[in-house]
């Protein structure tokens, strides 16, 4: 997202930029109303039918020759729409980046608006009618989520400290949860999920699909070539398939172009044998998101 | 490729307030590995709360990535959905 974080991430990451969190921007956006009316209906969103089109069956509307291309080309118009949002039963301008344990850490740490909350997730919900409460919202959108009983947690704490969500964040990732900042609609900045494919509604458009909802993390993973022993117990926690036993090298080896940098990988290694590097410190990765 | 799966869900025996309620159930939601069907609110129904709706239904969203292990079919308890090629 090297564009993106120029303009918009006072010489640093987008989601390191505070403003993007500041309920200013909310108001600006007149987004109390849009988001009220948005999760009011939220799982309803994939069903509704907008512009003579709605995602029911999408996986056979996108193999169809033309107009499968036609719906890729307006889907990604609508999910990177960075115009004011008009429509607030279209995921407009909704989409997220990967992020690693630290910069997740970080965002909790410095950037979150309070109040900040935990909910039940709802991609969670809809897809599998599970409640998990893994996803942390932070500033209006918490206000939102307050007045929506079905998002709010029944035995765990709804509000939490900056502390407590950095520890919710932890045990998340521990568990192999991708870690996901995400745009609510832009240029505000509201969500914190923990998730995994296919339950997650925002990462599962671009692994079956092929539609750029999410952008990959701004690290890939690596191994010490000297470290690994081939134990093989991260590749159960790739969820990109980017993690590959070689039985010629006794060793784990990555397919950086499908690593995603979430990270996730790195709690499983005893070794410490998987690390986490920026992004563009590799030619041919560089500004691959 | 072969054919289309079509997948069905009899809303009479499952959802719409009629039926089971899905939200309870959810047994296809959770059975299913490619994890293909959507829980919501039933669209267009008045809602006493708006602010907590209780009309539910589930809709086959991506039949595309269905495997065709008829798990779903066996693990609903009222016999609601029905899946073709």
């Amino acid at each position: 997202m090297c564009d993106h974080c120029l303009k918009h991430g006072t010489a640093g990451k987008w989601y390191f930029n505070a403003r993007n969190y500041s309920n200013e921007i909310a108001e600006e956006y007149n987004l109390r109303e849009f988001l009220m009316e948005q999760y009011l209906n939220f799982e309803q969103i994939p069903v509704r039918t907008i512009n003579g089109f709605n995602a029911v069956g999408l996986g056979y509307k996108m193999q169809m020759p033309i107009i499968g291309r036609v719906v890729k080309y307006f889907a990604e118009k609508m999910v990177l729409s960075t115009k004011p949002p008009t429509n607030p039963f279209k995921a407009e301008g909704h989409f997220g980046q990967v992020v690693p344990l630290d910069d997740a850490i970080a965002i909790l740490e410095h950037c979150a608006a309070e109040p900040i909350i935990q909910k039940y997730c709802m991609c969670r919900y809809m897809s599998r009618g599970d409640k998990d409460a893994c996803c942390i919202n932070f500033g209006v959108m918490s206000e939102i989520i307050e007045k929506l009983p079905r998002f709010i947690p029944v035995d765990e704490k709804f509000q939490l400290t900056r502390e407590e969500a950095i520890e919710r964040f932890k045990e998340h990732n521990k568990k192999g949860y991708i870690g996901t900042i995400w745009y609510g609609p832009y240029p505000y900045i509201n969500n914190l999920c923990s998730c995994k494919n296919p339950e997650c509604a925002g990462i599962r458009p671009r692994l079956d699909f092929g539609i750029t909802s999410i952008f990959k993390a701004e690290y890939v993973v690596d191994v010490e070539r000297d470290l690994c022993t081939g134990c093989q117990k991260c590749i159960s926690k790739c969820q990109f398939n980017a993690l590959k036993f070689d039985p010629a090298l006794r060793r784990v080896v990555v397919n950086q172009e499908n690593c995603y940098g979430c990270g996730v990988c790195l709690h499983e290694c005893k070794f410490d044998a998987l690390r986490i590097h920026p992004r563009n410190e590799y030619p041919t990765l560089a500004g691959k998101y | 490729m072969g054919r289309k799966t079509k997948i069905t869900i009899d809303y009479l025996k499952c959802g719409d307030g009629v039926g089971l309620d899905p939200r309870e159930c959810s047994k296809c939601l959770r059975i299913c590995e490619p994890a293909i069907f959507l829980l919501h609110e039933t669209l267009g129904v008045e809602e006493k709360n708006p602010y907590d709706p209780q009309i539910w239904r589930v809709t086959p969203l991506y039949p595309s990535l269905c495997t065709r292990c008829l798990k779903c079919v066996e693990v609903c308890p009222v016999e609601a959905i029905n899946v073709t090629w």
